[in-house]
């Protein structure tokens, strides 16, 4: 509605970058942009639904390619790649708690 | 400051979720899921060996026949499942190191659970039930736990390698 939206997010794979129960802005409209690796997007994953991850690679077919920062996170070859289409936003912001 | 005044707004728009999802380990692993499961096809076997000696088979035996082989499959299908996932989470480098065997060990319980599903052979389900035990024993020594032995009281009344566990 208003081009950006909040989202809370819940589990630890993001972390440090984004600890649980962090806040982040997102900015659907700015994945029109040109993504580059290391993006913070949120993405509608088939299985996993909602889900918040860092653009691992784009590759050669135009796919995303998503991972974690956390030893813990879905590998990149289990969570597969997605289209830009299951892109929902990019992160601008992050808010951690304290 | 920024985080508690979101966080004021998210108690009235409730915000929707996003998940960060993990693959955690849960470092919960014990063979004897495996283990039970081989005394089950143990089980089933002797069963159906129960219904190979009825000259012919009456529609309830033949009901009983269909559902002891859907179970024998499953728990054929369970031992791999639960050996695979000790193998494939649990064992390490250094369980490696420890046991040179594991791969092989491993590799021999999924041909002999195989063994078990594609036949009606009580040789083949306690072949498979000696290479599990050997399973459970090398799990629960690279966990530095002694085991012991004892024949299970409940049918088939085979021997099983159980951890020595203090209290």
């Amino acid at each position: 509605m208003f081009g950006f939206h909040f989202c809370k997010v819940t589990g630890i794979s993001m972390s440090p970058r984004i600890p649980e129960d962090s806040y982040i802005f997102i900015v659907p409209w700015l994945k029109i942009l040109p993504l580059k690796e290391g993006s913070l997007l949120k993405v509608f994953h088939p299985k996993y639904g909602a889900i918040v991850k860092s653009l691992a690679k784009i590759d050669r077919n135009g796919l995303f390619w998503l991972k974690g920062f956390h030893k813990s996170s879905l590998p990149i070859e289990r969570l597969g790649p997605v289209g830009k289409g299951q892109i929902q936003g990019k992160v601008l912001w992050v808010f951690p708690p304290k | 400051m920024l985080y508690n005044i979101i966080s004021k707004l998210d108690e009235k728009l409730h915000f929707s979720t996003v998940s960060a999802h993990c693959d955690i380990p849960c470092k919960i692993y014990d063979p004897i899921v495996a283990q039970l499961a081989v005394l089950t096809i143990i089980r089933l076997v002797d069963l159906l060996d129960d219904l190979k000696e009825k000259p012919s088979l009456t529609l309830d035996d033949q009901a009983q026949f269909l559902r002891l082989v859907t179970q024998k499959e499953e728990h054929g299908l369970k031992v791999k499942t639960e050996i695979n996932v000790i193998w494939g989470d649990y064992i390490k480098t250094a369980q490696l190191t420890q046991f040179p065997e594991l791969h092989e060990l491993t590799h021999n319980i999924m041909l002999a659970a195989s063994k078990t599903k594609q036949h009606i052979n009580k040789e083949a389900s306690l072949a498979l039930l000696v290479l599990v035990n050997r399973f459970a024993e090398i799990f629960w020594a690279t966990k530095q736990v002694t085991t012991f032995t004892a024949t299970c009281p409940y049918p088939p009344a085979q021997t099983l390698v159980y951890p020595k566990l203090s209290v």
